[in-house]
């Protein structure tokens, strides 16, 4: 329990408690009781909430005589890899995954330039319009995504985008919009005038403002923004069964779209472990971005919704 | 002009004389089209992907568009009302309704609940603790709402999954290939879980992160004044988070209202009548029985009965993004 002494109120305590000697030791006492509690109770929902994310990722080394043994939470006979290689080949989940990985990394792209414009024009400028243009963008948080789903197939389908990726991005981007410039806009506007005014008096054009100032310093928040739209984006399972339609569309298929495709096909008699081994594929770029910008997550989230 | 300032402010030298038009010139300039150039890419594709979609569907809810309409291209007719008319006196919508509701009004409560305590004990443990709980959490965040459907598909299923071997093993009950999904209380249950379990982790990540604003000094302050720590919950940390709760709840409540894949995968893209939601019912409606326009006016009302609720909470969370 020597984990106590750093808990963020604890090293505060010993300075008042010298003047008011008679009340500060039980209220010590009680906070590192209710701690110790706190500890367990953390620990026991931490497994709770990753426990079903490890039954997958050992359901994905067994065979499938082994996931249908009875013994969910036994280690596999053997590490191999196997039914990862053939999950990455047989079942096409590797060209699912690159398909995905080019599609979320151009949306997001898109999604960031787009967003990061009209949320900075949005938060710092005064002009005609300004208020109606922010509502506009901020009312599209209010609406499903399921609900505009059957027109978006007959735009798509008119444009001639349906089946193309090009449809897709920019039906993400769309989707991913709202959030973006509110979420932006919000946090363009706690940043200082004065440094972007000295620019501004130093002869710096609007553009160059932008991109060499305005975007370094809202660093935390674009990383944290960022991270939302890939996670959200990758995500994502009905918008591609939507747009990814039509004939010709088996090679373009992303891989959520994939992993549903092997578990619906999969039935009793295919390789379940197949579909678990694509299921923690799916999650892995995910851990990976998140192990890079956790720091930065955490200040953007902080900086950009509190004042 | 601008040369000669620049090398004022690079020497040091003092800027009271410039405070004047420091205030109006940025402003005045930037009246020009700019703003309108810079945001002009973000609103066309809106209007293009979120907004004509939406006048759209809204007609198409006025509309008979059935699959020979949308084979031949020929334009639908007119219905007038016919279309809301067959909605809403039709029982089955309302139970659905009804169903998303309570399914909405439940999930976002344990959610918001169990985030914000989570979040609170999160400031109480240890630095290594609490890095633990972030990454669990954010496996969990990460993974896509299909995947954790599908993992908890596994994980009830009747004659696999982990939850009836778990169960069984306690002494005296039998849950060999117990069926989740017979009783809709206990396939809601599960669905429920699923739902909670998704979403406490963006919302606990958030108010912690917001926790962190909440200064010392207050709480300490109220400590020594004698408040109980419910006390120093209610009147101060609370009240400092409010923003963040109504926007974390907000989108709770937008993103549970809009339930679709959870129910889908885990009853196997046929959602029995008791599992279906509003966007499930709606789906299906439209192209799975090929009523698009009556999947439309589904659509419309859905989004209008979740305005109408939400249209308060949803002004305060406008409000709060325009900080001044």
């Amino acid at each position: 329990m020597t984990n106590l002494t750093s808990v963020p109120g604890a090293d505060v305590v010993p300075a008042p408690a010298a003047k008011s000697a008679g009340r500060k030791p039980s209220t010590k006492r009680e906070v590192n009781a209710f701690t110790g509690l706190a500890h367990i109770g953390l620990v026991f929902w931490a497994l709770v909430t990753a426990g079903p994310l490890i039954w997958v990722v050992l359901a994905s080394f067994k065979t499938n005589t082994e996931i249908f043994l009875g013994k969910p939470f036994a280690l596999p006979q053997s590490f191999s890899f196997q039914t990862y290689v053939d999950a990455w080949s047989e079942a096409h989940v590797g060209r699912y995954f690159f398909n995905s990985v080019f599609v979320v990394l151009l949306s997001t792209a898109g999604t960031m330039l787009l967003g990061s414009m009209a949320a900075y024009v949005l938060a710092r400028y005064r002009f005609f319009g300004n208020r109606f243009i922010y509502y506009l963008f901020v009312s599209g948080l209010a609406f499903p995504t399921f609900m505009a789903l059957g027109p978006l197939f007959y735009i798509l389908k008119n444009m001639g985008l349906l089946g193309t990726y090009t449809g897709l991005i920019l039906v993400y981007i769309a989707y991913s919009l709202p959030f973006t410039v509110f979420f932006l806009a919000a946090f363009f506007k706690t940043l200082p005038y004065e440094i972007e005014e000295a620019a501004t008096v130093d002869g710096a054009s609007h553009t160059r403002k932008f991109f060499q100032i305005m975007m370094p310093m809202a660093r935390s928040g674009l990383v944290s923004i960022t991270i939302f739209n890939i996670v959200g984006q990758w995500n994502q399972y009905l918008l591609p069964v939507v747009v990814i339609s039509g004939p010709g569309s088996d090679q373009k298929l992303l891989l959520t779209q994939g992993i549903a495709q092997i578990s619906v096909s999969a039935g009793y008699h295919a390789q379940w472990s197949t579909l678990f081994a694509a299921l923690t594929l799916s999650i892995l770029p995910m851990i990976v971005v998140y192990a890079i910008f956790q720091r930065q997550i955490q200040a953007g989230l902080t900086a950009g919704a509190v004042k | 002009m601008p040369v000669v300032e620049s090398t004022t402010r690079r020497t040091g030298g003092s800027t009271p004389h410039r405070a004047p038009g420091r205030a109006t010139r940025p402003r005045r300039r930037q009246t020009s089209g700019l703003p309108w150039l810079l945001s002009l890419p973000a609103l066309l594709l809106l209007a293009g992907i979120l907004g004509y979609p939406l006048v759209r569907m809204v007609e198409l809810s006025f509309q008979n568009m059935r699959l020979r309409e949308l084979i031949s291209g020929r334009p639908a007719p007119w219905v007038g009302l016919d279309n809301y008319t067959k909605v809403l006196s039709d029982t089955d919508f309302w139970a659905v309704v009804w169903r998303t509701v309570a399914f909405t009004v439940v999930a976002v409560i344990f959610t918001v609940v169990v985030g914000l305590g989570i979040a609170l004990l999160m400031r109480r443990v240890a630095r290594g603790v609490r890095l633990f709980m972030i990454v669990a959490m954010m496996f969990v965040w990460a993974m896509p709402q299909l995947v954790a459907a599908q993992a908890f598909r596994w994980i009830t299923d009747s004659d696999f999954g982990v939850v009836n071997y778990v169960i069984d093993k306690l002494p005296g009950v039998d849950y060999q290939n117990h069926s989740w999904f017979v009783n809709p209380w206990q396939g809601w249950s599960v669905i429920t879980t699923l739902v909670v379990w998704a979403g406490i982790p963006f919302i606990a990540i958030t108010l912690n992160a917001g926790l962190t604003q909440v200064p010392k000094e207050l709480v300490e302050a109220a400590t020594v004044d004698g408040a109980s720590p419910w006390q120093t919950l209610r009147s101060i940390t609370l009240p400092i988070l409010k923003p963040l709760l109504i926007i974390v709840t907000t989108l709770s409540v937008i993103w549970d209202f809009g339930l679709f894949t959870q129910n889908w995968v885990l009853r196997d893209g046929h959602p029995e009548p008791q599992y279906q939601t509003l966007a499930t019912y709606s789906y299906t409606q439209a192209f799975g029985q090929s009523r698009y326009s009556l999947g439309s006016a589904i659509s419309v009302i859905t989004v209008l009965l979740m305005l109408g609720v939400m249209a308060f909470y949803i002004r305060q969370m406008f409000k709060i993004g325009e900080v001044d």
